[in-house]
């Protein structure tokens, strides 16, 4: 779009307007309100429920203003006599088969057909005719469907197109007979459910808030994505000290996701209240025993001598799920309280070498969408990083960018993509070290793809103009991380910025790191100390196979459910989760975005850094605090460069984000990094066989639980190690029609513990796997 | 003052009050013999609240929540839950019913917004009066004490016929 301005008189004003805007978009920043449903910002146009009719001078009908570019010297009339009548009629014939079951239907008192009908409708109906009755029905056991309410403004479709890029959900038929359907009758997909999202009507609806309240009913906390690393904003609905639903409507919350938000974010939230919460503190007096409940003064009380006991060697772990200050909080205790440097994070990549090298700064989310080139070295954002994918996918599709991916797996982003070099299993490293040493040939028999192709690549990359966006996932070593990170900026030029995007697993992983700089890694602090204090539990499958944790004196933990970390654990805390805390996250762009308390902890559990600064202050050590979550705040961005002089009320509005400013390096010497590089890539075997298959995207995402094959994401019920059990206890099951699991499904469910055989009929499957 | 004038003063005044006194006898008592006699109440009379079901004794209410939006007191509340059983076997009408509806009657004041609301004719007003207890909390109604099915109608009061003549505060006597 450019910037010169042409004049467009709307009702007799005269404005003037960017050239190319669309007209729609300019009358209703004009206040010129302008009813419509297929229109939708981002996605292609539509025209197909005219409501958006204007009257244009010169132009023989009316014109739906949807698909109108303004053009100089253009005389726009938006109300009159001829224009109402039209959209009442239109309103008149969209009611002429929509049931008026309001009060029954989930969507009424946020329906967007409601609410324009009130506005523009003729209430009263002519028709006599009886409607077509069709039965509602699940699509999935999380998407329910009825197809008489539907408008046909097929939004649905264009999201699950456009910004998933699953074609699940299409139009079929023609004319009257026109439905909105899936193929087979089942929604084969990842369960986004933003076609729910984006719905106009009752026609899609959440199966997990199936006729559980009303909208007014619920009160909307703006918070945070507590799964990916994405940072989207979501409204919490909660009623009662409960958490009903979760949604990113426009109309409650503007954030940098707009209305996007993944399975995970949208149905996840069934841990808050679920029944096995850990409801009191627990102690296991003896190694061994039982865990037995008891108050939080004995807990507090019990915590505190045996740390004493232990010499103060206490090592400090905290989750990268948990908020910043409750991290800050945790690496506080480690400093302040026990003096002991043993502090650390259990992700399971370590972004330091990243952020220790950055060369360019890091490349937002809107940047992503209106880049010229990206280049994705590894990972999987589809799975991991779903908004940043949404974007990728808009910005090759909409904004026509260069997508190039380096992958050892053809992942299905590459349907996208401009150049493909498809390398070898696990040979990212040595991709990564050709990139940075273009001199080396030797390594390309390890990469599997021929000079050509990087020779390509490298002529792409120095054609491009715009920004120019690098961003790789956890597939490369810390060492190729490092050298990715510095070399990025020898690509920037004064045609050409250059970004970079980090594709970091868990919703604080990049707060967890700028929080908990200086630390050890996590088998030093295991090994080093006597005493564990772990917050959340440790993501690191073999960190507990190792027999680390067996052998420590004394293990406390804070989490919300029993995990094979608590297994260990001699005193269990109970914790809040994200719902129940005031605090912030730092998304994978660098913004900080406020957590806010949406109901009250649950039982008798406390925020993390509440429950930190309560045993620090029964061992003698005072944070003030004051169980402030500001003031907790306040004292974490004091402590930290990049966070310096942020206080929450900077925070307040979710539509402009504040980027903290990591430390750009410059450029480094890296030989070091650069010759474990090398070795490591010498010491990879040569083999010709790549993988062949595009995994198919949610393919284990229905159970919330496991996200791609390769990454356990234990994130939904425990963070950490889930209990067999807990696995089982989110199924989401994929449901054939006449109710019973797919087959694979249910060998698996069979083989850990056998808990959704007696699920039925998908109807009212809640994240608790009950009926 | 004489004892004389006060004893003609006082016949006066107790003769001006007899007077009032024996005026009123031939005319209509006020006084109802509650709760040996039923009381009469008008027919549109906002008691307590009724819960209705349908001919097949399933609840009208679909837990719409239009009722407790249009309560100026705040008084109703609702958790609306899904039944996808069959008509036959389902406890509402609907799939959509109300697990809980509670009406708070100390803090309702009998405005009639919430029958008018109802999209369903699922709530009226009934004619129970007797709404006093011994215990602040008993004045929490639950579904079961709204449901018409469930709900112990009092004896002591009768509806006025439409035609008939009922008295009230704004009678002309």
């Amino acid at each position: 779009m450019s910037t010169e301005l042409i004049k467009v008189t709307i009702n007799g004003q005269e404005f003037a307007v960017e050239k190319g805007a669309r007209l729609i978009d300019v009358c209703r920043e004009q206040a010129f309100n302008i009813p419509s449903f297929c229109y939708y910002q981002d996605l292609a146009l539509q025209a197909s429920c005219r409501m958006c009719l204007v009257r244009i001078e010169k132009m023989p009908k009316l014109q739906t203003s949807c698909t109108i570019t303004c053009t100089d010297g253009m005389i726009v009339t938006t109300q009159s006599a001829e224009i109402e009548k039209a959209q009442r009629a239109m309103g008149e014939f969209l009611l002429a088969n929509h049931p008026l079951d309001c009060p029954v239907c989930d969507r009424g008192g946020e329906c967007e057909l409601q609410e324009m009908i009130f506005d523009w409708g003729d209430v009263e109906e002519r028709f006599v005719e009886s409607k077509n009755a069709t039965p509602e029905k699940f699509l999935s056991p999380i998407v329910a469907n009825d197809p008489q309410r539907c408008i046909l403004c097929k939004r649905c479709t264009r999201v699950c197109d456009e910004w998933m890029g699953e074609d699940a959900i299409e139009a079929g038929n023609r004319g009257v007979n026109t439905v909105i359907g899936t193929y087979g009758g089942w929604l084969d997909c990842s369960q986004c459910g933003n076609c729910i999202e984006v719905c106009p009507t009752g026609t899609l609806l959440d199966g997990t808030y199936r006729h559980e309240t009303r909208p007014w009913e619920l009160d909307q906390t703006i918070s945070t994505d507590t799964y990916s690393s994405d940072g989207m904003q979501l409204s919490i609905g909660s009623r009662g000290g409960r958490v009903h639903r979760i949604v990113a409507r426009d109309r409650y919350v503007d954030g940098l996701n707009g209305e996007f938000l993944d399975v995970k974010a949208r149905f996840g939230h069934g841990f808050v209240n679920h029944e096995e919460r850990i409801k009191t503190p627990l102690i296991r007096y003896k190694k061994g025993g039982k865990l037995i409940p008891t108050t939080w003064d004995e807990a507090i009380h019990f915590v505190t001598n045996k740390f004493k006991e232990s010499g103060n060697n206490v090592g400090v772990v905290a989750s990268p799920r948990l908020t910043n200050e409750s991290i800050f909080t945790l690496k506080r205790f480690a400093k302040e309280v026990v003096g002991s440097e043993n502090y650390t994070i259990s992700d399971v990549e370590d972004l330091a070498p990243f952020f220790n090298n950055l060369s360019v700064p890091l490349a937002t989310h809107k940047e992503i969408r209106h880049a010229k080139t990206i280049l994705l070295i590894g990972g999987e954002p589809e799975e991991e990083q779903t908004f940043t994918a949404k974007q990728i996918r808009q910005a090759v599709r909409n904004g026509g960018a260069k997508l190039i991916i380096v992958h050892d797996t053809p992942i299905r982003l590459t349907a996208q993509a401009s150049q493909f070099i498809h390398v070898n299993p696990k040979s990212l490293d040595a991709f990564a070290l050709a990139f940075a040493d273009k001199s080396d040939k030797t390594i390309l028999s390890k990469i599997g793809a021929a000079q050509s192709e990087i020779d390509d690549l490298l002529k792409l990359i120095g054609e491009s103009e715009g920004d120019f966006i690098i961003m790789f996932g956890r597939d490369l070593s810390a060492e190729a991380q490092a050298v990715l990170a510095n070399v990025a900026g020898n690509f920037a030029s004064e045609k050409r910025r250059v970004l970079l995007h980090p594709l970091p697993l868990y919703n604080n992983s990049v707060g967890a790191n700028d929080m908990m700089a200086g630390r050890k890694s996590l088998s030093d602090v295991l090994i080093n100390s006597t005493a564990l204090l772990i917050g959340g539990s440790l993501s690191k499958p073999s960190a507990l196979t190792d027999g680390f944790l067996s052998r420590k004196d004394f293990i406390v933990v804070q989490e919300m459910f029993e995990t094979a970390t608590t297994e260990f654990a001699d005193v269990v805390l109970p914790a809040a989760s994200f719902a129940e805390t005031d605090g912030t996250f730092t998304n994978n762009t660098g913004f900080v975005q406020r957590v806010r308390q949406a109901v009250e902890p649950v039982h008798q559990a406390k925020a993390d850094w509440i429950i930190t600064s309560m045993i620090a202050r029964e061992m003698g050590v005072d944070f003030g605090y004051n169980f402030s979550a500001p003031a907790a705040f306040r004292t974490l961005a004091d402590s930290i460069d990049a966070y310096a002089g942020l206080r929450y009320p900077h925070l307040k509005d979710e539509s402009k984000p504040v980027q903290v400013k990591h430390p750009i390096a410059g450029k480094k010497d890296l030989s070091k990094e650069t010759d474990a590089l090398r070795r490591g890539v010498e010491a990879m075997p040569e083999t010709n066989e790549k993988i062949i298959g595009t995994p198919k995207v949610g393919h284990k995402l229905h159970r919330l639980t496991t996200m791609t094959s390769k990454t356990a994401q234990f994130h939904l019920l425990a963070h950490g190690n889930p209990k067999p059990e807990n696995l089982l206890v989110s199924p989401l099951v994929q449901f054939n029609l006449d109710g019973t699991p797919r087959v694979e499904e249910k060998a698996e469910a069979a083989s850990a513990g056998d808990r959704i055989s007696d699920v039925k009929r998908t109807a009212g499957v809640t994240l608790d796997g009950k009926v | 003052m004489s004892l004389i004038s006060d004893v003609i003063q006082s016949t006066k005044a107790i003769l001006l009050g007899m007077k009032e006194t024996i005026s009123q006898l031939p005319k209509q008592s006020w006084t109802v013999q509650y709760p040996d006699v039923p009381i009469t109440v008008q027919p549109r009379y906002r008691g307590q609240h009724l819960l209705h079901v349908d001919e097949m004794g399933k609840e009208k209410c679909v837990a719409c929540y239009l009722c407790a939006a249009a309560c100026p007191s705040d008084c109703i509340y609702i958790e609306a839950e899904t039944d996808p059983r069959p008509y036959e076997e389902r406890i509402g009408r609907d799939e959509r019913f109300a697990r809980v509806y509670n009406i708070d009657y100390g803090r309702c004041i009998f405005c009639g917004y919430c029958v008018e609301a109802c999209p369903k004719d699922a709530i009226t007003h009934g004619y129970n009066f007797e709404l006093s207890v011994y215990n602040r909390a008993d004045l929490l109604k639950t579904k079961d004490d709204l449901l018409i099915t469930k709900q112990k109608q009092s004896k002591n009061y009768r509806v006025a016929l439409s035609s008939e003549d009922v008295d009230s505060e704004y009678k002309e006597v």
